[in-house]
């Protein structure tokens, strides 16, 4: 899967889709952009807790931006605003130009556990999404297939999710997620639980998709500085609620996910962050 | 099996291990071995069992009239039987068994999904729903004998009370069970409701409610059995009933073997059902 093969059926409607929606191609603007967000949660007995205050953010079409921080710093609670699964208390968010919610259409959405449904064969979970969505049944199977193929688990299509190993299982969750064709992707501590050598080869997988297409807009929330700096365009820090740091990593692509870690500036950018972080 | 996978990408089409086993290559040897073991196993503890019957009821250890032997009991069981008594009164009783079990299992799985889904409206019914469910059933028996008559609506009636908290609280639980993650990616991928139940929420209930059935339906004959002991015009508990009032004993122990091994069928066919259905499931969680 090296390039985008235009000729497969799968691939063609994935590009037939993306002209109706002009907004998605590279440089047309912001995908996401948050104004003065502020989220506190009312806690009875106690004063409101904040989560997130006044965060100003824009991220632009294609970018991929990791959101980074230790735990409790908000990171998940801003991808939840983003996903619209939680609403700001002040301020604004809009996604693809409207509301969160409105843009459900183009969200993709990955975990840290897989999150596959245990009655469905790997295939019908890729298949999960498309079904949400009314794809009708032989397009819907014909989609999963090829993307089970990109992941390199054809063969593995009609296995029970207890049958696959984790890191098999999360690029299942890979495959359902290209499947809708997101042009936003957001991704909350997706490899976290991981195993360090299965991580290594699912982060790989992971940047091999992405970078073989039209770069799609990416949200990754991760506690792991190294995960941000080697996969990210933007790495943004948070602490406390507000933006400590946002930096651009200006490393080139396509990127070698082995030998990243002994770039100059990657580790220019992890000592910086590293610093900020205690 | 250890779970092994290259870290090199090129390669990870070949590294992958499966665990457990894929489908279609079960270990169909061993497993049919195993299973013959247990069989016989099952069978030498039954005829152990019965052995020790005959040999309690040889030396006399109870008092006489207690002591019947399992060959009186079968001799009784086969007269009964030739008289056409057994069938008739078998199926009085198993007829309402399946009526109580299907209607009040239907009612059960509709009502605790419905509370699974309606936390309020269960933190306000709970309390009733406990005292209902504590109660005493086979107490409500003579009521409701009266109010319906000695023929099938009774003994239905008092199985339906027991078997549909059984499946109700099953079904409650099974929903209450979805994974939060579930419900986090099947919202941002834009799930309805009613996509969220028939998807998620009743797939994910499942076992619980088979798992529920399974008990229910033992329990539906458990109170059949016990309304026909108290007054019913036909059925096993009334011939039990009657028998014991005559010091018969051989009948009743008959015929309490014979409610005895009812019970292991319908429960190994609901054990068949259920892994049919339930094949997603890890062999240990089944």
């Amino acid at each position: 899967m090296a390039t985008n093969e235009s000729g497969d059926p799968a691939m063609t409607l994935t590009s037939a889709d993306r002209q109706q929606r002009p907004q998605s191609a590279p440089g047309a603007g912001a995908a996401i952009s948050l104004n003065a967000v502020t989220v506190a949660y009312s806690n009875p007995g106690h004063d409101a807790r904040t989560v997130l205050s006044g965060i100003d953010l824009t991220i632009p079409s294609g970018e991929f931006t990791a959101l980074v921080g230790r735990s409790g710093c908000g990171k998940t609670t801003l991808l939840n605003l983003i996903a619209g699964l939680v609403d700001p208390s002040a301020g604004s968010v809009s996604v693809r130009g409207t509301e969160p919610r409105d843009a459900r259409g183009h969200l993709g959405f990955m975990l840290a556990r897989d999150a596959l449904l245990p009655w469905r064969t790997a295939r019908r979970n890729v298949e999960y999404g498309l079904e949400l969505r009314g794809i009708a049944r032989a397009k819907r199977r014909e989609i999963a297939l090829h993307w089970l193929e990109a992941v390199q688990l054809a063969h593995a299509q009609d296995h029970w999710p207890w049958q696959l190993s984790q890191g098999m299982r999360q690029r299942v969750a890979l495959a359902r997620t290209w499947a809708l064709d997101p042009s936003v992707l957001l991704m909350d501590e997706p490899f976290a639980a991981l195993d360090v050598n299965t991580r290594v080869s699912v982060q790989a997988k992971f940047l091999e998709l992405w970078q073989a297409e039209v770069h799609r807009t990416v949200v990754f929330v991760t506690h792991d500085l190294g995960e941000a700096i080697a996969l990210a365009d933007r790495v943004v820090l948070l602490g406390g609620g507000r933006v400590l740091d946002d930096v651009a990593v200006e490393i080139d692509r396509p990127r070698d996910l082995a030998t990243i870690s002994s770039d100059r500036r990657y580790q220019q950018l992890y000592d910086r962050l590293r610093e900020q972080l205690h | 099996m250890p779970i092994t996978e290259d870290s090199r990408p090129s390669l990870l089409a070949d590294a992958d291990q499966v665990p457990g086993r894929s489908p279609g290559s079960r270990s169909r040897v061993g497993l049919t071995r195993e299973t013959l073991v247990v069989r016989v196993l099952q069978v030498s503890l039954g005829l152990a069992l019965v052995g020790l019957w005959q040999l309690a009821a040889d030396l006399k250890w109870p008092d006489p009239v207690l002591a019947k032997s399992p060959v009186q009991s079968w001799d009784y069981l086969v007269g009964a039987a030739r008289s056409g008594e057994l069938l008739s009164n078998t199926w009085a009783t198993m007829s309402a068994v399946l009526i109580a079990w299907v209607l009040a299992g239907l009612a059960g799985v509709v009502a605790g999904l419905a509370l699974g889904l309606m936390p309020r409206t269960e933190r306000v019914l709970n309390p009733y729903l406990d005292a209902a469910n504590a109660m005493p059933r086979i107490a409500l028996a003579p009521l409701l004998i009266v109010a319906l008559g000695i023929g099938q609506s009774a003994k239905v009636a008092v199985a339906s009370t027991l078997v549909f908290f059984i499946v109700l609280s099953g079904a409650r639980a099974g929903v209450r069970s979805a994974d939060a993650e579930w419900l986090r990616l099947s919202a941002v991928l834009g799930a309805r409701k009613r996509q969220l139940f028939f998807k998620v929420l009743l797939p994910v209930a499942t076992p619980a409610i088979f798992a529920a059935l399974r008990l229910g339906i033992i329990y539906s004959l458990l109170g059949v059995v016990g309304s026909e002991l108290i007054s019913a015009r036909d059925g096993l508990g009334q011939l039990i009933a009657y028998d014991s009032s005559v010091f018969q004993m051989d009948g009743v122990y008959g015929i309490l073997v014979l409610l005895a091994v009812i019970a292991v069928i319908l429960n190994q066919l609901m054990s068949l059902l259920e892994r049919r259905l339930l094949l997603w499931q890890p062999p240990a969680d089944r």
